[in-house]
């Protein structure tokens, strides 16, 4: 069984049919990348599989479980317990240090840890930046620090959006050996974004366009 | 361009401005209120005191009130002297005749009652009606200047018929006589007998209440002296002295120099407006009831002190409300003066485009809030003083400068601080 | 444990490093606490303040002889043990004479001249009160009739009720001189009396005497008056308390009114203020809408954020509550000593009234955008600017 399915989903807006129809399976362990151009749908497609939004038609298989019509109460144990996410504008709380932000993570989940909590900052490279507040960070930490957020709490699913979209070259190159040794580690991840090189290091890529899977890629040049 | 931008501000973050205008309608209406309230609160309160009754009392000249001690120790009563009724009406013609609330002519005169005891009956207006030569009309009475008394039965209603065969008895001679409300009285004076109903019995807690009240003309009747009073109660609004006041008191108005007297004759002190009684009424000594007038005095600078200090403290609460929210909303908008700056807008212009926002929202609040303040002053003159409030115009401009001086206090340092700040900082999460 | 340790640190860092932001909330909360405790301290307190301006109406409580000549010294301290001491801001003792000064027939009113001056306050002098024996205080009028100023001399003569009349037909009586130190202008009756010291009537009479009347004056409501004066009644067989109803009823009409002013205006000043509070409230938390989606996103309940902000909330509202309420004091504290040259009671029960209130009005300024942040879907308030 599938860890992740969609099946023929769609999300509406008015006359606007962000997406169509669309299905997909995601395995355990799996890396793929969900691509297209602006207005293609993946923002909603990412928001629906990260339980923070509702599609209109079709079901959500996440764990065997459908959460296509949970309400929200529900979703939100959901996105606590299952999926870690990453975003574009990495969205710090701004007057918490870096090692509190992943603590936070950990307090809504369950236990604070300050240990374990250092540890995942170390494992972003990080150890030493643990008492910085977000605006003390560069653009890269910032984001390497929501990245020990999202794996603090072992979630099934790693759901990153656009992660190296505001990053300069050598830091999307750190975020992305981050990613490696997630999947190395045996992590799931699913990396929105519109960047062809940033797609082409996952195993899969996806195509969106107008709603709905255009083509599906498998990367031949995979090194795991 | 400017204008479109300060507009898309205004209306596109409706709800955001709308509560700026809020906030700054509810201080300009706390201001509003409180000035209006604290400046018509000495008028509302002098009119209150007057519950304490006269605090001027007109006697003829050369009359003693020593007179009494001479019929007790059986000297001969000197010539008497008395004061006209004609001439009531013309203390409302005094300068300041609209500060004159209430006023009473008085004729007392000796009685003897059914059982031979000798009883004081005083004439005088209880609901008097009077048409002023100045076209006015006036009711006017003891009703009020001994709002005190405790009435058992009613007032004489001297309105319709000022020579009503009415009587009332004060407690102790009620008790005395066995007197109660409708018995007849038999009342035998020195000139003339009569035959009164007793409309009421009250209870004074002074010396009235060994004494009769009866119609003013039923007095002159009893002691033949027509057209005659002996003393006046006058109860007037008046200014508490300051040194000026003291100074003419004690020296006499003439010893003033010409710009002090002016200042004195037309200030309503109650010296001065004495002073214009006597010029009116012939032959007549009106003098300062000092346990009135001078407790009047202090209550009332104490009110307005007090008032003062509390619209003080509601101003500074409400200024400080303001500039607090136009702090909090500028610094809110961080993100977006960072922008600005990022694409390349002085800082003249930022600052230019969100004081003109925020102006021209506090000048909106500021409207609603004037006349919502007004009519919370209404409010609270209706249902304490049981009258409007007046509006006093010079509190416009006083809001319109306070509203606007705050506003920009307020947003200034708070877009100082933002200026400061690099665009980067701004847009990467600070 | 390790929970509420996160949460204690979460809400310390939130009012820690975002200080300008929580100055700001700190200071609204500030500004309302101390307009609720300053102006409800004075509230309390006008009544007693002004009760005492009051007072400057002169007696509002007199004491009769219940029969002839049943009141002396003895029964009038007898009746002051019926109301506290505090309370009596002035008590006078008068016993009138009749005595002729240039063969006219003039009242002399024997008191303790401080006491009267106390308790009739509206007395305006020119000169000075007389402090030893021989001096008089004269009435305005009886000052004009006998052409007697501050600083003249008459001499007073008194003839004794069972006068011995002499075998010639004389009357005899006693005489004594006095000069006069101060004339007394009231607009009154007292204008036409002589003012002298009680020992100083004794002596020209040469009788002890008893007291005609005992005017008091004294603070407290028509209610406070009337007990007072009941026990007396009760309890001093020889003297009858009234109480001067032009006095106190007026007092207690115009007192009344003050006091509803004063009610009116703190309630309005109230709840605008607090409304000031809350709105400024709404525009710090408002801020925070993204922060708040941020939460949601990482699996917050809405129930843990609100518990966040209210955490905060009641921090700021504690702490500006308490600040309010010493400012609030001290600004009643300045009224008080301008307004009435007497400082204030401190209202111990206000302090927690006034951070009570302050956290209630914080926690629900808070709780209504938190609410309306917390319904909304995570990812469009994390989108949206």
């Amino acid at each position: 069984m599938s860890l992740l399915q969609l099946n023929q989903v769609s999300k509406i807006y008015g006359d606007l049919r962000a997406l169509d129809k669309v299905s997909l399976s995601v395995e355990k362990g799996e890396w793929v990348a969900i691509m297209g151009p602006s207005g293609s749908g993946k923002s909603t497609m990412m928001n629906i599989i990260g339980a923070m939004d509702k599609p209109s038609e079709g079901e959500v298989l996440l764990d065997g479980r459908d959460i296509s019509k949970e309400n929200a109460k529900t979703l939100t144990n959901i996105r606590r317990d299952k999926i870690g996410l990453i975003f574009q504008q990495f969205h710090l709380v701004n007057y918490l240090t870096a090692v509190e932000n992943v603590m936070v993570a950990q307090y809504y989940h369950s236990i604070p840890d300050e240990k374990e909590a250092l540890n995942a900052l170390e494992r972003v490279g990080l150890r030493d930046r643990a008492k910085h507040l977000p605006s003390q960070l560069s653009g890269g930490e910032q984001q390497r620090v929501c990245i020990a957020r999202a794996l603090i709490n072992y979630p099934e699913v790693i759901l990153a959006d656009e992660p190296t979209g505001n990053l300069d070259e050598a830091n999307e190159g750190i975020v992305l050996d981050i990613f490696r040794q997630l999947h190395r580690e045996g992590s799931t991840l699913i990396v929105v974004t519109h960047d062809p090189e940033v797609a082409e290091v996952a195993q899969r890529t996806i195509v969106l366009e107008h709603g709905r899977i255009a083509r599906e890629v498998v990367n031949e040049n995979f090194v795991p | 361009m400017f204008l479109r931008m300060v507009k898309g501000a205004i209306f596109r973050q409706k709800s955001k401005m709308l509560m700026i205008a809020f906030t700054i309608a509810l201080g300009a209406s706390l201001a509003t209120a409180m000035l209006n309230v604290m400046m018509d609160v000495g008028d509302k309160v002098n009119q209150e005191l007057k519950t304490y009754g006269a605090n001027i009392t007109v006697v003829p000249q050369g009359a003693s009130l020593l007179n009494e001690l001479y019929e007790v120790e059986g000297g001969e009563a000197p010539v008497e002297q008395y004061l006209q009724e004609s001439e009531l009406g013309k203390l409302k013609t005094i300068f300041w005749a609209f500060n004159i609330v209430d006023f009473a002519p008085f004729m007392e005169t000796n009685a003897v009652l059914p059982t031979g005891e000798t009883v004081k009956a005083v004439g005088t207006w209880f609901d008097h009606h009077m048409d002023l030569p100045t076209g006015e009309q006036l009711d006017t009475g003891v009703v009020n200047l001994r709002s005190w008394w405790d009435v058992d039965g009613a007032w004489i209603d001297d309105q319709a018929n000022p020579d009503i065969a009415q009587v009332m008895v004060g407690s102790s001679v009620a008790q005395a006589q066995g007197l109660s409300v409708g018995d007849v009285l038999h009342l035998n004076g020195t000139a003339a007998t009569v035959d009164l109903t007793v409309a009421g019995i009250f209870e004074s807690g002074d010396d009235e209440d060994d004494e009769l009240f009866v119609p003013l003309s039923v007095a002159q009747a009893l002691s033949d002296r027509a057209g005659l009073v002996s003393s006046i109660e006058v109860s007037a609004l008046t200014t508490p002295d300051n040194e000026l006041a003291r100074k003419a008191a004690v020296r006499g108005p003439s010893s003033l120099s010409k710009s002090d007297y002016e200042t004195w004759y037309c200030t309503a002190y109650v010296s001065s407006i004495c002073y214009q009684i006597q010029e009116v009424i012939t032959n007549s000594v009106a003098s300062a009831v000092r346990q009135v007038a001078d407790s009047e005095g202090a209550i009332l600078e104490k009110t307005q002190l007090l008032m003062l200090l509390i619209t003080a403290l509601s101003l500074v609460g409400s200024a400080l409300g303001i500039s607090n929210l136009v702090t909090a909303s500028v610094m809110e908008r961080s993100n977006e003066i960072g922008l600005m700056k990022a694409i390349g807008a002085h800082d003249g212009a930022i600052s230019g485009l969100v004081l003109t926002e925020i102006i021209i929202t506090a000048i909106l609040g500021g409207l609603v809030g004037y006349f919502a303040g007004f009519g919370f002053a209404q409010i609270i003159g209706h249902s304490v003083f049981n009258a409007s409030i007046e509006m006093k115009p010079m509190i416009i401009p006083i809001v319109a400068i306070l509203v606007i001086l705050i506003t920009l206090l307020g947003s200034i340092p708070a877009i100082r601080t933002l200026l400061k700040l690099r665009p980067t900082e701004v847009l990467h999460g600070r | 444990m390790k929970r509420q340790k996160m949460y204690f640190r979460m809400v310390v860092a939130s009012l820690i490093r975002r200080r300008s932001r929580m100055l700001v909330a700190l200071l609204a909360i500030a500004i309302g606490a101390t307009i609720l405790s300053g102006l409800v301290t004075i509230y309390y307190d006008v009544p007693r303040q002004m009760g005492a301006q009051f007072r400057g109406y002169g007696a509002n409580m007199i004491l009769l002889p219940q029969e002839e000549n049943s009141m002396d010294m003895a029964a009038m301290e007898a009746a002051l043990t019926h109301i506290p001491a505090e309370s009596v801001s002035g008590a006078a003792p008068y016993r009138y004479e009749t005595i002729r000064v240039n063969e006219q027939p003039i009242i002399i009113a024997g008191t303790d001249l401080q006491g009267a001056v106390a308790a009739s306050p509206y007395w305006m002098i020119t000169g000075e009160l007389p402090s030893a024996s021989g001096q008089a205080l004269i009435g305005k009028e009886v000052a004009s009739l006998l052409g007697l100023s501050v600083g003249a001399s008459f001499t007073a003569s008194y003839t004794p009720a069972q006068a011995e009349t002499s075998e010639n037909g004389v009357t005899q009586y006693q005489t004594m001189p006095f000069e006069v130190t101060g004339v007394l202008d009231t607009g009154g009756s007292e204008e036409q009396y002589i003012f002298l010291s009680s020992q100083d009537v004794e002596a020209l009479t040469g009788e002890e005497g008893t007291l005609d009347v005992v005017q008091l004056s004294v603070n407290g409501s028509q209610q406070e008056l009337e007990a007072y004066a009941d026990a007396i009644n009760g309890a001093v067989p020889q003297l009858a308390a009234r109480l001067v109803k032009r006095v106190t009823q007026s007092e207690t009409t115009v007192l009344t009114k003050l006091q509803s002013l004063v009610f009116l205006v703190t309630a309005v000043v109230l709840v605008l203020t607090m409304v000031c509070v809350a709105t400024t409230m709404m525009a710090v938390v408002t801020e925070r809408r993204k922060e708040i989606g941020l939460r949601k996103a990482l699996g917050a309940s809405n129930q843990s954020i609100i518990m966040e902000f209210m955490g905060e909330g009641l921090v700021l509202g504690a702490l500006g509550g308490l600040l309010g309420s010493v400012l609030g004091f001290g600004f009643a504290q300045l009224v008080s000593t301008r307004v009435f040259n007497s400082s204030i009671r401190f209202q111990g029960l206000l302090v927690p009234i006034t951070i009570l209130v302050s956290v209630a009005v914080t926690a629900l300024a808070c709780l209504l955008p938190v609410r309306s942040a917390t319904d909304i879907e995570p990812a469009l308030v994390l989108k949206g600017e």
